[in-house]
This record gives structure tokens, sequence and C-alpha cells, in this order.
């Protein structure tokens, strides 16, 4: 038996799926990315820009397609699903690593003597009624006490001892207790995110705010024992002397402030036609002292008719 | 600055946390915003980018008054806003006509931009062929050696990988795979090709945007054709949009800003069993396909090594007399092993 037709074929076969390269391609089967590095062939770029563009496209093409038809498939109902690998390419990330919750004080409890989390049932077995029922909340079994038509009393209970009130405190104070957990869960993680310091800062802020909130600005306030004066803003200066690189930058900074608007005012601008350097109504205002215009043209006219007058 | 505000619902506590960052994130969303004056082939070049984009872009129908290299404080509140982090900004001047500005976001501040020059165009309605379908993923392809070389050309890939393609996926159906996006430069000039290797030797490119080649970004509908193997045979027809594109100012990112943003997450650890991120050791897939294994055999026992026979090492004739050479061997042995013990018990006691 001849082969050779068989394997010739074969070969003619490879050859349509197969791309030559002087340099291989790179491929990233995770982004669904191949990069080409070999260099632009100059001369057919010029002779047909469009097909020399279209026929490396399709090797690369050609090349990520036969990567991915490699991969390993699931089937799922819509049918097979190639399973990519992690990418090569590292692209940045839009928001910054998700912070791990502290842990409660349960579970550094629970860290430091080895326990296990064991996940509870939501459900639990009813004899009874032989059949599955919440272990809390509605038709809860936390509430079977509550709701039973009989309760057996102790021999020493007082007269209005009330077994259903008695078994629904219990309970009540149970949820307050693991609020009161949480909610010192909640205290504890927000103390150790911010610093001690910073604590101190805030505490020291609203004092002095509280301390000169008075009518009188504290001054009659009742003072404590040992308490110290408020300590007021010192004021720093520069030193007259700098480098002169240092005082250049200073200064372009505050060109380049000046160079820049702000949006607001921009705005303004834009809408405000006059085009006016000379803000008139202030103008008025600082000549006239605040008095207004009627006050200035008075002035005006007496200044004109007799000169110095005594006052009236 | 948007204030904080704490969900007082269900809802929109639900809509909160998935703004919060995540382990593995979202595809970047892409707002489009139109500058002071973008023009005609800008607007229907976003239109067209947008079209390839979506379902996770945002188009701007207003013009705003935003020039990113200058000012970026508005584009960072509409990132906040918006909860994107990616900006197609189009602007066309007098100095750059046509321009389109790609602003990537790390934590609602501008991470890095690059800004191109719509040079030629031609939108996908000139194409009279089938388009793909919006929502699929588009495949890349990148063509030109300094992809890897240059810095400036470096980030138009990673830019543009982030903006089609920047979603981590574990699986994907091969028959959605519809279009390829093909991004290929011109003949690299050999002014570029001289001045790589000085520039790995100071370490800052030349600003020369004269020199650095067209950018060529060209989109193909993928037709697959049995080919008698089990990989497909691919042709490809042009889908349009395509674009030639120049390369004008640009930022890098801060680089304490970049190092945050390239942290991965420590790896879980299904992935370390699966031998994601570490060596898989004794494992090799030999040429058949199929996995093997190498397993510890044990230590192996160095005292029964045969070594090289020598007749004078061999056991006296008045020791074995009438002994074959084996259960001399094999007598010897058990010598040895009691001379150990009676050692051991020596050193016992």
């Amino acid at each position: 038996m001849d082969v050779s037709d068989i394997l010739a074929a074969h070969q003619a076969k490879q050859k349509a799926v197969l791309v030559e390269k002087d340099i291989p391609l790179e491929v990233d089967a995770g982004f669904l990315t191949v990069t080409d590095l070999n260099p632009i062939d100059t001369e057919s770029y010029e002779a047909d820009l469009e097909e020399y563009l279209m026929s490396t496209a399709r090797d690369g093409v050609q090349t990520l397609i036969a990567s991915l038809f490699s991969l390993p498939t699931i089937s799922t109902d819509d049918g097979p699903l190639a399973q990519l690998p992690p990418p090569t390419t590292q692209l940045p990330r839009a928001k910054p690593l998700p912070k791990p919750k502290p842990p409660t004080k349960w579970e550094q409890f629970a860290k430091a003597k080895g326990i296990q989390k064991k996940r509870r049932d939501k459900k639990v077995w009813n004899e009874e009624k032989q059949e599955w029922v919440d272990r809390w909340g509605w038709k809860g079994a936390n509430k079977d006490k509550e709701v039973q038509w009989l309760t057996e009393v102790p021999a020493n209970a007082d007269v209005d001892f009330d077994p259903a009130k008695a078994a629904r405190d219990e309970r009540k104070a149970r949820v307050a207790k693991n609020e009161k957990q949480r909610s010192a869960n909640l205290a504890r993680a927000a103390a150790a995110g911010s610093s001690s310091d910073d604590r101190k800062k805030t505490i020291d802020r609203t004092l002095a705010v509280t301390r000169t909130s008075t009518a009188s600005l504290g001054k009659f306030d009742r003072k404590l024992d040992g308490e110290k004066p408020l300590k007021g803003v010192k004021r720093k200066f520069e030193p007259t002397e700098t480098s002169a690189s240092k005082e250049k930058s200073q200064n372009l900074a505050i060109i380049s402030k000046l160079d820049k608007e702000p949006m607001a005012k921009k705005s303004k601008k834009s809408s405000d036609s006059s085009g006016d350097v000379l803000n008139v109504r202030k103008a008025i205002r600082s000549a006239s002292k605040g008095k207004g215009s009627a006050a200035l043209a008075r002035e005006g006219a007496s200044k004109g008719g007799k000169g110095k007058k005594g006052k009236r | 600055m948007l204030r904080t505000v704490k969900p007082k619902n269900a809802r929109s506590k639900r809509a909160l946390q998935a703004r919060e960052p995540k382990e593995v994130e979202d595809p970047r969303v892409a707002i489009f915003v139109k500058g002071t004056h973008a023009g005609e082939k800008v607007t229907a070049v976003m239109k067209e980018l947008m079209a390839l984009k979506r379902p996770h872009a945002i188009s701007f129908s207003k013009k705003n008054a935003v020039r990113p290299f200058e000012d970026a404080t508005s584009l960072e509140f509409w990132a906040q806003k918006n909860d994107a982090s990616l900006f197609v900004v189009g602007q066309s001047t007098k100095k750059r006509p046509d321009g389109l500005t790609f602003v990537r976001m790390y934590d609602h501040r501008v991470l890095d931009m690059c800004e191109v020059g719509v040079e030629g165009w031609k939108s996908m309605a000139d194409f009279k062929t089938p388009k793909a379908t919006p929502g699929h993923k588009p495949l890349l392809h990148f063509a030109s050696e300094l992809f890897d070389t240059h810095p400036r050309f470096i980030q138009l890939k990673s830019m543009l990988m982030d903006f089609f393609n920047g979603e981590v996926i574990d699986a994907i159906h091969l028959a959605g795979l519809e279009h390829v996006i093909s991004i290929s430069l011109g003949p690299t000039p050999p002014s570029l090709n001289a001045a790589m290797s000085t520039l790995q030797a100071t370490g800052a490119p030349n600003e020369d945007l004269l020199s650095l080649p067209k950018v060529h970004v060209r989109s193909y509908m993928i037709r697959l054709l049995a080919s008698g193997t089990r990989v497909p045979r691919v042709e490809l027809t042009p889908m349009g949009p395509s674009l030639d594109l120049t390369l004008r100012r640009h930022t890098d990112a801060d680089p304490e800003m970049w190092k945050q943003a390239m942290k991965r997450p420590k790896l879980r650890k299904q992935d370390v069993e699966k031998g994601v991120g570490k060596k898989r050791k004794n494992l090799d897939v030999d040429e058949m396909g199929d996995l093997r294994g190498r397993i510890h055999v044990g230590k192996q026992d160095l005292g029964k090594l045969q070594t090289r026979k020598m007749k004078g090492l061999k056991p006296g004739r008045e020791e074995a007399v009438g002994d074959d050479e084996n259960e001399g061997e094999s007598g010897r042995d058990s010598e040895g092993e009691d001379e150990g013990r009676s050692r051991k018990k020596r050193r016992e006691v």
C-alpha cells in the first residue's frame, strides 16, 4: 500500500493552517492577543498597504486560533468552552487591591486556639412536626418555648412568673449581646484603621472648637484644674535667603496659579458679555465711602457750588 | 470630590458594593467625551470605537471644556461619578487637528495618557460586510517589533489592550470569536532603529514625533474554514472601522502609582494546588501528550552496590569452602550487617 499521497495530502492540509515566520509570534491566549515582532516589510507595505496589513493579520490570527483550539475544553449546555490560561501580559489595575477585613474578636480568639470554622445549618429537624424548620426567624426553632401551650414551671417560681415572657427576654438579651459585640468589633476595626495620632488630633480640634463656642468665646467659662490655655496658630515665615532654584520654583508656582483661571470664574466671564475691566458698582461704592451714587452726585454738586463751607 | 453616602436600602447598598475594588476586576468602562470642538471626523471615529467597546461604554453627548494634559480634575470627577476607568477625549484644534486622547485611570486618578491624531479613516458603513455582534470579545493582533522595544508603542499596546480586551476570563466559547482588531505600524524608520541602541544606553527617548511610524488600526471579521485538521483555516474580511493614527503627546504613569497599579493579588489556594504561579515539580508531558510523574523511590542502599570485582577482595578459600560465589556474597552481606549491629550495640552500651 502506498501512503505517500495520503501523507502529501495531510502535509498540504497542515500547510494551510501553519504559519512560518522568522521570529515566532508571541501569543497571549489569556487576553486573546498575538504580537508579531517581525519587522514590517517595506516593499509590500508600500506596494499594497491594505493587502499587506490583511495578510499579516491573517497570519497572526491563524497562530492565535491554533493555540486557542489546542486548549483543553469543558462541555456546557451552550457547547464546548476553551479553558484559557492566565494572561502573561501584565496590565495595570483600575482600582487598588481590596483590603482584607479586620478580624473580629472571636476570629482572633479562634485563630489563637486553632478552632476551625464550622458552618451551622440554617435548618434544624423538628421531631414533633417531622420536618425541617428554620433555626431562627419566622416560626424559628428559637421561639419554641415562647409559643408552646404548656410549660413546666419551677416549684419556687413567683406567683406572677410568666414562662413565655422569661424565654422571650432571654432571647432578646442574646440578640442585644450579639449586637453589642458586633458594634464593638466595628469600633475596634475603625480604631485600628486610623492611627492614634490622628484620633488625638481630631479630639483636640473638637475640644478647641467647643471651648470657644460660647457667647463670650470661652472668656468667662469655668476653668478646670490643670486646664491649659488654648494654643493659637503660630505663624511661620520662610527664610529670607533661599537657594536660587527654590526661589525660582516658588515664583513659577505663583505665576502658573495666576495663569490658570478657576472653572467657576471662566463660566461667569463667558456669560458676561460686556467685558468691562472696571467694576462700576464697586468703584462707586469705594468713591462714595459706601453711601451710594446719589450721595456722590450730591457731594459733587455742593463742591461745585460754594467751595468751603462750615458745618450746617 | 464626591460625598460618601451611607446606603439607606439594600438596593443602593448592592450598587455601592458593586463599585468596591475586587480581586478580579470587571472590564474597564470607557467614557467618550467630546472636547470644545471635536469635528465631524473625530465624532464619527468615537462613535465607531464606541460600537466596538459596547456595552462597556458611556457616551457624553454634550461638549465639555476639558484639556486632559493641562487639567485632569473633571476627568477624575467623571471617573468617580460613573465608575469608569478609561476615557476617550476627542478634540480638534488648529495646532492638533483631529486628536483622540486615551486616558487610563487608577483609583479614580489619572494613570497615563496617550494622544493620537486621526489621519485617515474609513467607517464601518463603507464596508458592505457583516459586522460583529456587540459584546463579543475581539481578538487582538499587534504587528511590529516596536511594540516590544519603544516605550511609546509599549504604552500604546498596553492602552489598547486595556481598551479592547483588558478583562481576565477563564474560559471562552470558540464559536463566539467573530472579529479581530489588528494594530500594525508603518515600517520602522532607520533613525529609530539606530536610536534604539542609544536609547537603551541613555534611557531617555528622543521626542521626535515625526520619526515615529504611523499606526494602522484595522478590524476584520474572521471566517473559519474546515482544513481537515482540528485547527481551522482562517480567512479575514475587512469589517471597519479602519484608522490611520499618528502618535502625539503622552504622559507616562507616575512610577509610584504604576507600582501600586501593578500589584497582583496573592494566589488563591486552589490555584496554587492547580499549579498556577508555582513551578510544577516532577511532572512533565511526553510526546504522546500524556502527563508523566516521577515518584520517590526510596534511598538506594549503597552497601549493596556491585562494585568492581577483584580477586583480592574475594572471601578466602578457607572461609567459604564448597560455597558458591553468590552464597559467598550473601554471606559477606550478612556478615557486614552483623558487624553493623554489633557496632550499634557497642554504641548503645
